[in-house]
């Protein structure tokens, strides 16, 4: 069981700190998706790991292994085992897909069949004698995978590898993907800029911030309970309100709603409250219900997106998430309603700043 | 999708610079502009009343009228005469086109002398201002052929279907769109030309016209005057200084964009109708006078000389020693330029950049200047050591075409990214193996265009063979101008035509290598994108 670890993870380049600290645990045989900005240092974090880059404080730790203790202590890349899958792949030119899956083997007698074996585990079986630019974006990405899990990796690092595929190849590419290292059973941590791959793909995520990793959590924690309104927003679309929590519940613009989690006083508190989209429902005007005005309809087939102007003064335009029905036309009156609990944080003090 | 070309470069610019890397580049620096330096240390020698004195006399205004007027004529036709071939044969449907576009280069492979000494052979009275006008622009007018071919090739011909489509006519949309687009290789071109111009000895010589170069020629060599030849130097240095400096300040400000990764639809070739047969003739014309001309020459004088004329020993002889100092020049050079390469591909950042560019000062500075200050320098501090001796000579050739092995060398390092080595690293490969595997194989065939560039360079340079080559060792060139001085025509035809052989062939072959290249940043068609034999800016 090899899990890796980081710990207290630095690293400035000249007078930028790109990361502040970073602690991550991957736990073996998961799939961690380390997401964050682009800027966020999520890229130098993934080259600390591979040994491509140094730390300036901290510890990298495979099983009980330190790699690197950021001093005296270092293994050079070529010694990790650990595969690594550049954007865009970065097949060498030069030789042909066969070759470059082989590239990490050594000289053993059964290296052809494991290359056959190999591009029969990524879809490619019959590419052998290609050469790089013969092959489309998906292909050269899948035998960049090949390539990695030539060497039998303890670890396979994905480095933003759907980003240069076009959205209609980029579901299949990444289900391809995801089953390949199911199958071989490899540690992976994937990075990347796109929540949506983050959350469908990884078993954990992480999402980097500022350098530090602001939270850690199953997908489906991150995207019910953001740590601040800031992750709320950054995991997926929220309408974030203002309310009055007390005993359990909350007192919005949008009526009393059952709070699923407060980390405020056990009193209660101003707080600020997150509707996800899909919460809030539409409907006829009906008595006792908010009312509202259809400012824009979004229709993307399988759902739509309506931005409605509540009737109730003080309240923000809201995003609202409906599956299929009819278009709404702009100034078309509805009504609204919240399904289900709701998240709600300690509002900040003073001027309505989020907390770090 | 190229498989190479995403690899993203990681913090280029942050990571300290390597030291020993960055000492081989400065010291490698160091030494390509010590001529320049040896032209000061020359030039406070002599002094500045007796400087003054040789730069404010009637010769001096007159010579440097006679190089700056040929400069512009030439220059000007250059562009005219390349731009619109280049034209003619990447957006019209001119039969032939692809034949042409070899055709058409051939000449840059034909060294400047032998064009000249193959007008004089078939016309003998040629001679003066037009004359040097004439050959000049059929010997050079390539460099601006090659980039403005390769950026028209490169450019997107929805521009001029949106100037179309917003009522431009033909011809003014040719002028705003399809001239704008290839400004900058316009431009470098005509750079290019006019540096060739300023530093071109031979041609001159043979037609009888006094330019800055055969006045220090004559001065030093003939004459003996040091002081002269230094003045005179200075002014020819100032004077590609300046082409130089017009280079840089263009450069800056261009900007050829395309928003979006959507690949540029090839352009529909422009109809030329009934013109077909006039621009066809025209171009038959163009390749008679540029190409046939001189080929024709050498090859009726070799012929009329018949074979008891050929001296095979000292032409053998001659080709070997050529050849040699051909590939010496070409390994120093090129390796030279592979740590400043390096250096700028890979840390980008301001300091390796001034240290790049300022290599590239040497183009400002002819190959009899480099030589006459070595020949300074080894007299007068090293009591004559070195001179006329082959190291020296080698060293020269490899200072002189300096730039083209940095052009080439970087061309071929940009195409094996760094992330590739990190790659083949991750997967347990050791750094050495790396190199072998990886490294090599992908700047391989760049460096060896780098090689093969210097060594063309090389084999047909005239000049600062002249001054520097041993006594006891002729080269092509200097053979060729022993035998052309006496007049001796049908005997210096056979050293001409075998470097035409030597230079034209692997000129083509190399020339296609360029175009192959991908594209480079804001200088898009510029002469970086496409250099050639011949082709002297760099990026």
């Amino acid at each position: 069981m090899k899990d890796l670890s980081i710990t207290g993870v630095t690293k400035s380049f000249g007078p930028q700190d790109v990361l502040r600290g970073v602690d991550l645990t991957v736990p073996h045989g998961s799939f961690t998706a380390i997401l964050g900005a682009s800027g966020s240092g999520k890229t130098t974090l993934l080259r600390i790991v591979a040994g491509f880059e140094r730390p300036d404080e901290g510890e990298v730790k495979l099983g009980e292994q330190v790699v690197d203790d950021s001093r005296s202590c270092f293994v050079p890349c070529q010694h990790r085992r650990i595969g690594y899958v550049p954007q865009e792949g970065a097949l060498f030119p030069h030789l042909s897909v066969g070759r470059n899956v082989a590239f990490g083997l050594g000289r053993g007698p059964n290296r052809k069949e494991r290359v056959d074996e190999l591009l029969e585990l990524v879809g490619l079986s019959g590419y052998r004698r290609r050469y790089p630019h013969q092959l489309s974006g998906g292909q050269q990405q899948r035998v960049a995978l090949a390539r990695a899990l030539a060497i039998e990796p303890d670890i396979v690092l994905l480095d933003e590898p759907f980003a240069s595929l076009d959205a209609a190849l980029r579901a299949s590419v990444r289900g391809d993907v995801l089953d390949v290292l199911r199958l071989a059973g490899t540690t992976s941590i994937l990075v990347t800029h796109d929540q949506d791959e983050a959350l469908s793909m990884a078993d954990q995520v992480a999402v980097l911030r500022h350098g530090v990793i602001a939270q850690l959590g199953t997908p489906a924690e991150l995207y019910g309970h953001p740590e601040d309104p800031e992750l709320a927003q950054f995991l997926g679309e929220s309408n974030v309100l203002e309310g009055e929590v007390r005993d359990g519940m909350v007192t919005t613009g949008l009526g009393r709603l059952a709070v699923r989690e407060w980390s405020g006083p056990s009193g209660g508190g101003t707080a600020m409250v997150m509707v996800r989209p899909e919460q809030i429902a539409l409907g006829e005007p009906a008595r006792g219900e908010l009312e509202a005005t259809v400012a824009s309809y979004e229709y993307f087939g399988h759902d739509a997106v309506v931005r409605v102007r509540p009737g109730t003064e003080g309240l923000p335009e809201l995003v609202v998430r409906v599956t299929g029905g009819t278009p709404l036309e702009p100034g078309h009156r509805i009504g609204l309603s919240v399904l289900g609990p709701v998240v709600a944080w300690p509002a900040p003090l003073g001027n309505g700043e989020t907390p770090e | 999708m190229s498989a190479a070309g995403g690899v993203r470069r990681h913090h280029a610019g942050r990571r300290p610079l390597p030291r020993l890397l960055t000492c081989a580049a400065a010291l490698v620096s160091l030494v390509v502009l010590l001529p320049l330096a040896f032209l000061v240390v020359q030039a406070v020698q002599v002094g500045w009343a007796q400087l003054h004195a040789l730069l404010f006399r009637s010769l001096t205004a007159t010579l440097i009228w006679n190089t700056v007027s040929l400069v512009l004529v030439v220059t000007a036709l250059c562009a005219v005469l390349g731009t619109t071939a280049a034209w003619f044969v990447e957006r019209t449907d001119l039969p032939y086109r692809r034949l042409f576009a070899i055709l058409v280069v051939i000449p840059l492979g034909i060294p400047d002398f032998v064009v000249s000494f193959g007008w004089r052979a078939i016309f003998p009275g040629i001679g003066g201002f037009w004359a040097a006008v004439l050959v000049m622009t059929l010997a050079v007018y390539p460099l601006v052929f090659l980039p403005v071919a390769a950026s028209l090739r490169s450019a997107d011909p929805a521009q001029e279907e949106v100037a179309r489509s917003l009522g431009l006519g033909r011809l003014r949309t040719f002028w705003t769109v399809t001239v704008g687009q290839a400004r900058l290789a316009i431009f470098g071109g005509c750079i290019l030309v006019g540096l060739v111009v300023l530093a071109e000895f031979g041609a001159f010589e043979i037609l009888g016209y006094q330019t800055l170069t055969t006045e220090i020629y004559n001065e030093f060599q003939v004459g003996f005057n040091q002081p002269a030849a230094c003045a005179l130097s200075l002014i020819l240095v100032l004077l590609g200084a300046m082409l130089l400096a017009g280079e840089g300040s263009v450069r800056g400000r261009g900007r050829t964009s395309r928003v979006g990764a959507g690949a540029a639809s090839r352009a529909r070739p422009a109809r030329l109708g009934r013109g077909s047969p006039l621009v066809l003739a025209a171009m038959v014309f163009l390749v008679v006078l540029a190409m046939g001309v001189p080929v024709g020459a050498i090859v009726y004088l070799i012929v009329q000389g018949g074979n008891s004329t050929l001296p095979p020993a000292s032409l053998f002889a001659a080709t070997a020693d050529t050849f040699g100092y051909s590939v010496a020049a070409g390994v120093v050079a090129t390796l030279a330029a592979l740590p400043i390469a390096l250096l700028s591909v890979r840390f980008s950042r301001r300091r390796v950049m001034a240290l790049e560019s300022s290599n590239m000062l040497v183009l400002a500075v002819p190959g009899l200047v480099i030589a006459l200050s070595f020949t300074y320098v080894t007299e007068h501090f090293l009591e004559g050591r070195f001179y006329q001796t082959s190291p020296l000579l080698v060293l020269t050739y490899s200072i002189m075409f300096f730039p083209l092995a940095i052009v080439a060398v970087r061309a071929a390092v940009t195409r094996s990214p760094v992330g590739l080595e990190e790659v083949a690293n991750s997967l347990g490969v050791r750094r050495r193996s790396v190199l072998w595997r990886v490294t090599l194989p992908l700047i391989g065939s760049g460096l060896a265009a780098a090689f093969a560039l210097v060594f063309l360079e090389t084999a047909t340079e005239l000049t600062a063979t002249l001054v520097l080559h041993p006594t006891n060792v002729q080269t092509l060139a200097t053979q060729f101008w022993a035998y052309e001085s006496n007049v001796s025509y049908s005997q210096a035809a056979p050293y001409a035509g075998v470097m035409v052989l030597i230079a034209a062939v692997p000129g083509y072959i190399l020339g296609r290598w360029f175009d192959r290249q991908p594209e480079r940043g804001a200088m898009a068609g510029g002469p970086a994108a496409a250099p050639a034999p011949g082709t002297l800016v760099a990026a």
